[in-house]
């Protein structure tokens, strides 16, 4: 009986001194609350090498969020969201992941993590002018003393805040908090990020989502043709819309002639601040006017106002335009330092001229796409990606791949890069969808039914044929 | 002692053949304990298809095709047509007569800004008329407030200042705690079954058996009346655990055939807290038996034991109810029997860690309670008035 007693006892202490040794103080999570998330969840930061190779130089600390499942009597795997950008911060759109994830979350954890350089994990940021400025200032006000500036800001080590060790922290966390293996959703940028992790822990992972794929053959940055490929099939639509066709019948020959027409003479026009209510001026020339509609063309509810938009910006009002600009003035969508360091470093070198003259032969912003590259990379320090990270990744996990059609920056034929290399994987094109398919359709109950089946090609994908077609504003009173 | 023990036993076996040899009368007064989990399983079903559910409404549209974009978002809001009505629901939906009436000049005064009515009509007493005309209003200020969004992005204001001040709810409560009313019923549930499953056999050994002269040849016997009592108590009181131990099992089961997660809520009965809730419901179940044998002694007749006691299961339904509707609680309820006790089960649905001194505390009143109880009984039985049901 006293034998039995003490086995217990020191069975306990040993338990203890291994999960306190495993854990070494590193990682620490609590209840919190998170965005407009009602409930309780839980934050952590997990202490991880600034260089893996280094690993007992400079540390930092990798800031991260588990939405627990709701249910949680049966363990499955998590799920980990893998942010765009590169430079958005997982963590910081919790509220709209907890709504599209929501059937997800009913089972599963969700697990958010800050990419190191982004969020509350060692953020790298610039404060550009033009983009505090954004009514007044043209793009190419960007100077280069300001970059030089941001860059010399940077704490640590830059060159270390790279898509590989990225992956490495995340696997770092699932480590950190038991989970043998993971599921993984990428969108955009977290694309790349999810095919870097399937390169280099496989055996971390269970399955994975690519939404809207940067896939490792094409590099990041060149929108020229992507963008212009999105414009003109919202100019099709809009023809093949009666009301919209009626509305605007020379949409297309209208864009060029305002495009053309703020080439010539950047207008400057004086409108009330849509924020302020106080005098100001709207300073517009045809890179902001493009770069505008471009950013509009993302989601379905921005590309239904560009006819519109387009029309009355050639009647001369450009009240429309402001609204739009006016939605996202002064938030920061993006941790701009981690953007730049990562693009101008992982894929900007990769790129010939004749590549680059090759993107900027369109009809929509020509090569407005690559200035602001051109403009800052020469300022940021410079680390090269080992060679294994450019080679097309073949890990036989199961993979949902997910393109939205009308998507500018990674059109459907990015996925079919990913679709071939990856043996067990499936390529959805959403029709009628632009980026990120799943946050605004119902690809997100595709995936909860691929987190549970991994079958990515027995997937129930009939609900996808219910999206209908892209309409348009025609009024600026709205809709009959 | 050792005697005391053997006699002890001896009256306790009698005791539990009495009470388990009828095994029908059992089985009625376990009932409880076997419904109550189909209870709480249908009331969840029904309450979380009230909460999450939006069914079909069938709306008789006036001027339907001066809107039709309107009429695509009530139907997003499955908000349809009367037209499409399935012929079963036809009379129904005939009877609640809501009609929405579409103004003739909807477009055009939609195109120059213009203020537009609808009408909605309907019988706004029908109290099934009002959980549609509820999403109605909601559809019709959605749709609404996105189109004067739209209007006021495109003259060029920034829409956020349509949002000064925005209330983000942040709930304390752990994240594991369950879903209320679940909780709320099962703990009533427990305490009712630890008072009603042992009721007929508390009274059946005590008012029965003076009735049926058995209690007369027992206390003839030479043993103690403390004895005589306790294995009354032990038998009542093992038919009452039982009744929270069926409860306890049952529940687990059954609330597995509800989707809770729909409302964002689960409920898991582990071993721990199972062992815990049982720990506090030991003491409740004596301590209801005792009170129940006490009565009953004290009534004149069978009958008269059966409606007094019957009133006294009143008892442990009404305090959980009272004490979860108080906004305010006194200190002292913690220390009362039941009251302490279903404060305490609350906790534990909640997540709250248990506060085991206040599990102590609450237990040691309650048995200390039912110790009075007892020796008191023990003394009465002693007294010819009790036993011949004179006084």
């Amino acid at each position: 009986m006293n034998i039995t007693w003490k086995n217990i006892l020191a069975l306990s202490l040993l338990s203890l001194t291994a999960t306190s040794w495993a854990n070494d103080n590193k990682l620490t999570l609590e209840n919190c609350h998170l965005g407009e998330i009602r409930s309780q969840v839980k934050c952590g930061k997990l202490e991880v090498p600034e260089n893996y190779q280094k690993p007992d130089g400079d540390k930092i600390a990798v800031n991260f969020a588990v939405l627990p499942a709701i249910d949680d009597s049966e363990y499955k795997a998590p799920l980990m969201f893998l942010a765009g950008g590169p430079g958005q911060a997982a963590v910081e759109l919790a509220t709209g992941l907890n709504r599209v994830f929501r059937e997800v979350r009913k089972t599963r954890d969700i697990i958010l993590v800050d990419q190191r350089g982004t969020g509350e994990s060692s953020p790298l940021s610039c404060e550009f002018e033009a983009v505090d400025n954004v009514y007044s200032a043209l793009p190419d006000a960007l100077n280069p003393q300001e970059v030089k500036d941001c860059v010399a800001q940077f704490k640590g080590d830059v060159t270390q805040y790279n898509s590989e060790n990225a992956i490495r922290d995340f696997d770092a966390i699932r480590a950190a908090l038991g989970h043998e293996k993971l599921n993984i959703y990428g969108g955009s940028y977290g694309t790349r990020a999810g095919l870097v992790f399937m390169r280099m822990f496989p055996e971390s992972l269970e399955s994975v989502v690519l939404d809207s794929v940067g896939p490792i053959e094409v590099p990041i940055g060149m929108f020229g043709q992507s963008g212009a490929r999105s414009f003109n099939l919202l100019i099709d639509n809009c023809k093949n819309s009666e009301s919209c066709n009626k509305a605007f019948p020379n949409l297309a020959a209208e864009f060029q002639a305002v495009k053309a027409r703020l080439a010539k003479q950047p207008a400057s026009i004086d409108i009330l601040h849509p924020r302020l209510g106080t005098p100001t001026k709207l300073v517009i020339d045809d890179t902001k006017f493009t770069g505008n509609l471009r950013f509009q063309l993302y989601g379905m509810e921005g590309r239904s106002m560009v006819p519109l938009v387009i029309h009355q910006a050639f009647l001369g009002n450009y009240q429309p335009l402001v609204g739009l600009m006016a939605r996202t003035e002064g938030e920061q969508l993006v941790y701009t330092g981690l953007l730049f360091n990562i693009v101008c470093n992982e894929d900007m070198p990769r790129l010939s001229l004749a590549d680059k003259a090759a993107d900027a032969n369109n009809n929509f912003d020509g090569k407005d796409s690559q200035l602001a590259w051109d403009m800052v990379c020469p300022f940021f320090p410079e680390y090269r990606p080992s060679e294994d990270f450019y080679q097309s990744v073949t890990a036989d996990i199961p993979t949902l791949i997910l393109s939205g059609n009308l998507d500018p920056v990674t059109p459907p034929s990015n996925g079919e890069y990913s679709a071939k290399s990856l043996p067990n994987s499936h390529h959805i094109i959403v029709e009628n969808a632009s980026h990120t398919v799943a946050m605004s359709t119902c690809a997100s109950d595709i995936i909860q039914e691929f987190l549970t089946s991994k079958t990515p090609k027995k997937l129930d994908e009939s609900c996808l044929k219910d999206i209908p077609q892209e309409t348009f504003m025609t009024s600026v009173n709205g809709i009959q | 002692m050792n005697l005391d023990l053997i006699q002890l036993k001896a009256l306790v076996i009698k005791e539990y053949r009495e009470a388990f040899r009828d095994k029908r009368a059992l089985m009625v007064a376990l009932m409880m304990a076997i419904l109550a989990p189909v209870g709480i399983m249908v009331m969840s079903k029904i309450m979380i298809e009230k909460l999450v559910d939006e069914p079909p409404v069938y709306v008789k549209f006036i001027g339907a095709e001066h809107a039709p974009k309107l009429i695509k978002h009530f139907a997003e809001k499955n908000l349809l047509d009367f037209a499409d009505v399935p012929k079963d629901e036809k009379s129904t939906w005939e009877q609640r007569n809501i009609a929405i009436e579409i103004p003739e000049d909807y477009a055009a005064d939609m195109a120059e800004g213009k203020p537009i009515k609808l009408h909605l009509q309907a019988d706004f007493t029908d109290k099934a008329v009002q959980p549609p005309v509820r999403r109605i209003n909601n559809a019709v200020r959605a749709f609404s407030l996105s189109i004067g969004y739209k209007r006021l992005l495109l003259r060029g204001v920034d829409i956020r200042l349509l949002n000064p001040v925005k209330l983000v709810e942040q709930d304390t409560a752990k994240p594991d705690a369950t879903f209320m009313l679940i909780s709320m019923m099962l703990g009533i549930y427990l305490m009712l079954a630890a008072f009603m499953s042992g009721l007929s056999v508390a009274i059946d050994s005590s008012a029965g058996e003076r009735e049926r002269n058995v209690l007369e040849m027992l206390l003839c016997q030479p043993v103690s009346t403390l004895k005589i009592v306790l294995a009354k108590l032990i038998s009542a009181s093992t038919v009452a655990v039982i009744g929270v131990l069926l409860i306890l099992i049952l529940t687990s089961v059954s609330v597995g055939f509800v989707d809770l997660t729909k409302i964002g809520a689960t409920f898991s009965l582990d071993i721990s807290t199972a062992a815990v809730l049982l720990l506090l419901l030991l003491p409740i179940c004596f301590f209801a038996s005792a009170c129940q044998l006490f009565v009953a002694f004290q009534t004149k007749s069978f009958k008269e034991a059966q409606s007094t006691v019957g009133m006294l299961i009143g008892i442990p339904a009404f305090i959980p109810f009272v004490v979860s509707m108080m906004d305010d609680r006194p200190q002292w309820l913690n220390w009362l029997p039941i009251a302490g006790q279903s404060m305490i089960i609350e906790n534990i649905f909640k997540g709250v860690d248990v506060d085991w001194l206040a599990v102590f505390a609450t237990s040691a009143v309650t048995i200390a309670i039912t110790v009075a109880l007892v020796l008191a009984l023990a003394k009465k039985l002693k007294s010819e008035k009790v036993v011949m049901a004179l006084s």
